[in-house]
């Protein structure tokens, strides 16, 4: 009974333990179990707690990881998508799970040439970046990256997918774009070009403007070295100029290219070296101006400020030419009205030739130096309206071009200041004689309008002139106003001007700087306030001798023998006076017309000198030499041409090719018999041509 | 009270645990607690690692750990995991035959 109770209380007890044991078991209360055979510990818990916590892991990593996560069987249908993929998508994770994906993705699984099911089922990982509905309708950038799901055997079974908002990536991409865009715009539209050279100066990218500059298409002009449009007038080392650098220096320097043509391009260039992260330069980035319109301009401006001085000088040269014309009309005046006088009485030749003789000789003397001064005068003139085609310049006389600059401002000067001139004799130096009269005359105005008008007496402009060494050195002083100090530095800035406005262009000292700094001189500046001022101009001396010695040394003399002249000159005064002035030793023909001339020698007449005006209208002398070149070629070699210096380019051209005299009006008597003399000699000997 | 003292009966445990497994840590720290907390000096409490003495198992029939068996005072009990259900485990050591 006992042993039944007992027993029985000891089997309710063992029953209430296994109940307790299954129950631990179940909610993960033991640890290991004791196999009753080996008592050895089997340990349950670690690998329990160990795939518990896996689990927890992974469920972790899918519920909080950025990316929607989603996975569909192989009927694609959605069997589980994470808590970020429903919100992305605006929808509960269970509204969407057991529905098709067709539902929610229809463009990224159905859109022709997307990455669709089959695509998956072979295998293939896809990624791709697509727009996406939410369930709202609005559009969403969504990078979608599918694999496919293969169960033990490798049989597909499903897809694995996951989805990142790639909408921040986007904008961000599209900003990039554009600003990308912006930048290329600039770069392309910009009017100067832009190259970039690397580290041995071989071109790596340029913008369409610089290879248009030089004539190339953008892409030909890639990887060419920058030497090869080096021309021989750029400053020696450009090349190299463009990589030359320091780290954040700048260099601005001026050169010419020659473009694919063979034409020069004038261009300033800015370039900025590049550097790599250890400090070497691994090339350089230019900013390349054309500036050959520039360049055109300037030189134009040039000539403008001159064409300004001699305007600002008409006036008083004007007043120069009105005193010698008016003593010229006057004195002729006087000879005529005595000839007219003693005209009536010609009875008396006696009388008559004895008055004359005791009345005209004084007068007429006057009217011939009353002329020669207009002469210089106009010669000087002629000296400052050259074309500007004569820069290249040859050796001059700096004395020469000194006077004519003084005579030209000598109606400055006179009522201001008395002019001292202290001149040496130098060499020539090597410069084109408008430019150079150009820097005297603008020098020489400056020093008359810093003194007063009034005292001239009290002031004085002092002009030097010498030789040290292999330089010639021109000083141009005066006691004027001075300039202060703070103004000095200036005075070679362009538009830089003291004066009121409407007098003076601010022009004048900036161009004199630069025509003595092209002929390798320089022109400095000394001023006390108050004193006055000195220009000083240093000009390195020729190693010519001077070119244009004076020619038309008249033979005196002469052959004695008459020669045939033919006179062509439209001009009819010129006409009568040479037909005066010749007709006395030789025979003339006078023509106002080279189609008449061509015509007399089309019929056969010969003359020992066709003496012939340049510029005529109609025919010009030209077009007869070359006409008379084809009918009589023997007379076209006798053509001597007569020019007023009003010269084309074409006139000029002809002159600097032919090898015929020409005198400058207005000549002398003897310089045209001179020449005259010289082909009747040429002429063949008894009596002369037909 | 000093008599009432000497007439309580002494508690005697034993605790087969697994090594340091989660559970057993639990069950040790869990004992030991109710046992300080409820009987203070009255009892003895002895934890066995089947770890290291694997063969102990054997003679109370031990099949799972934790297990903490109640010896004495009877009647005998024993109690299958970590202890955390406290309130249970006081009351199954309280109970007492004598």
């Amino acid at each position: 009974m006992s042993s039944e109770l007992l027993s029985s209380g000891a089997l309710e007890r063992r029953l209430a333990e296994a109940d307790a044991t299954i129950a631990a078991l179940l909610s993960g209360q033991i640890d290991a179990v004791i196999d009753p055979r080996t008592s050895t510990p089997l340990l349950l818990s670690a690998a329990q707690s160990a795939l518990r916590e896996s689990e927890e892991r992974y469920r972790h990593i899918v519920e909080t990881t950025h990316e929607g996560i989603w996975t569909l069987d192989a009927d694609t249908v959605v069997t589980f998508v994470n808590q970020r993929l429903a919100d992305l998508m605006g929808y509960a994770p269970d509204e969407m799970v057991g529905q098709s994906v067709f539902e929610f993705f229809p463009e990224f699984f159905s859109a022709p040439g997307a990455p669709g099911v089959p695509h998956l089922q072979r295998g293939h990982a896809e990624e791709e970046a697509v727009a996406v509905s939410r369930r709202d309708g609005s559009k969403m950038w969504a990078l979608i990256k599918t694999r496919p799901i293969c169960d033990t055997n490798g049989k597909y079974v499903g897809i694995l997918a996951m989805m990142t908002d790639w909408t921040r990536h986007r904008d961000a991409e599209e900003a990039l774009r554009r600003n990308e865009e912006q930048y290329r715009q600039i770069v392309e539209t910009t009017t100067d070009g832009i190259v970039k050279v690397d580290a041995s100066a071989c071109i790596v990218f340029t913008n369409r403007r610089f290879a248009e500059m030089l004539g190339y298409e953008p892409n030909d002009i890639i990887g060419m070295h920058i030497s090869e449009f080096s021309s021989e007038d750029a400053p020696p080392g450009a090349p190299a100029a463009l990589l030359s650098h320091r780290p954040g220096e700048k260099n601005a320097f001026d050169t010419s290219y020659r473009r694919c043509d063979g034409t020069l391009v004038s261009v300033n260039i800015a370039s900025v070296g590049l550097f790599d992260e250890g400090g070497l330069c691994c090339g350089s980035l230019a900013v390349v101006r054309d500036v050959t319109n520039q360049r055109r301009l300037q030189s134009q401006l040039m000539v403008s400020d001159r064409m300004a001085s001699v305007g600002t000088l008409a006036a008083g040269v004007a007043h120069e030419i009105n005193n010698p014309l008016t003593a010229l009309i006057g004195n002729l005046e006087y000879i005529n009205e005595c000839m007219a006088s003693t005209a009536g009485d010609l009875k008396d030749v006696y009388a008559t030739g004895r008055s004359m003789r005791a009345t005209i000789p004084e007068p007429l003397q006057d009217a011939i130096e009353a002329a020669q001064r207009i002469r210089f005068i106009v010669h000087d003139l002629k000296m400052f309206s050259r074309a500007p085609v004569d820069v290249k310049g040859s050796a001059v006389d700096v004395i020469a071009i000194m006077e004519s600059s003084l005579r030209m401002a000598w109606n400055e000067i006179r009522h201001r200041a008395q002019l001292v001139k202290e001149f040496s004799p130098v060499a020539f130096v090597d410069a084109s004689e408008a430019r150079l009269g150009q820097v005297f005359l603008n020098l020489i105005m400056n020093a008359a309008q810093a003194i007063p008008e009034g005292h001239a007496d009290e002031n004085h402009i002092r002009v030097g002139i010498e030789q040290t060494g292999a330089r010639v050195t021109i000083a141009v002083h005066d006691t004027g106003a001075g300039i202060p100090p703070e103004n000095i530095g200036r005075v070679f800035d362009a538009f830089f001007t003291t004066k009121a406005v409407g007098i003076g262009t601010g022009l004048g000292l900036a161009i004199c700087h630069r025509i003595v700094t092209d002929i390798g001189g320089e022109l400095t500046v000394e001023s006390l306030e108050g004193r006055g001022t000195t220009f000083c101009v240093s000009l390195p001396a020729s190693e010519c001798l001077a070119l244009d010695a004076p020619t038309g040394v008249a033979l005196r003399g002469g052959t004695g023998r008459r020669g045939r002249v033919l006179i062509v000159d439209d001009e009819e005064i010129l006409l009568r006076l040479l037909s005066r002035s010749l007709a006395s030793d030789h025979d003339v023909v006078a023509l106002s017309s080279g189609k008449d001339a061509l015509a007399l020698c089309a019929k056969g007449e010969r003359f020992d000198m066709i003496l012939c005006d340049l510029m005529m209208p109609e025919m010009t002398g030209m077009d007869l030499c070359s006409e008379l070149a084809r009918v009589a070629p023997e007379q076209a070699d006798r053509m001597v041409f007569m020019t007023g210096g009003a010269f084309t380019a074409r006139a000029r051209a002809f002159l600097d090719a032919s090898e015929h005299p020409c005198v400058e009006k207005p000549f002398e008597r003897a310089t045209v018999l001179a020449i005259l003399e010289r082909h009747i000699l040429r002429s063949p000997s008894g009596d002369g041509p037909a | 009270m000093v008599t009432a003292r000497r007439a309580e009966p002494r508690l005697h445990l034993r605790l087969y645990i697994a090594g340091n497994a989660p559970n057993s840590l639990l069950a040790v720290a869990n004992a030991k607690s109710l046992c300080e907390e409820h009987f203070a000096e009255r009892h003895v409490l002895e934890i066995v690692d089947l770890l290291e003495q694997p063969l102990r198992a054997l003679a109370d029939a031990i099949i799972v750990t934790p297990t903490l068996l109640k010896l004495a005072p009877l009647p005998a009990y024993r109690v299958i995991g970590n202890l955390n259900d406290r309130k249970q485990v006081l009351l199954t050591l309280s109970t007492n035959d004598e």
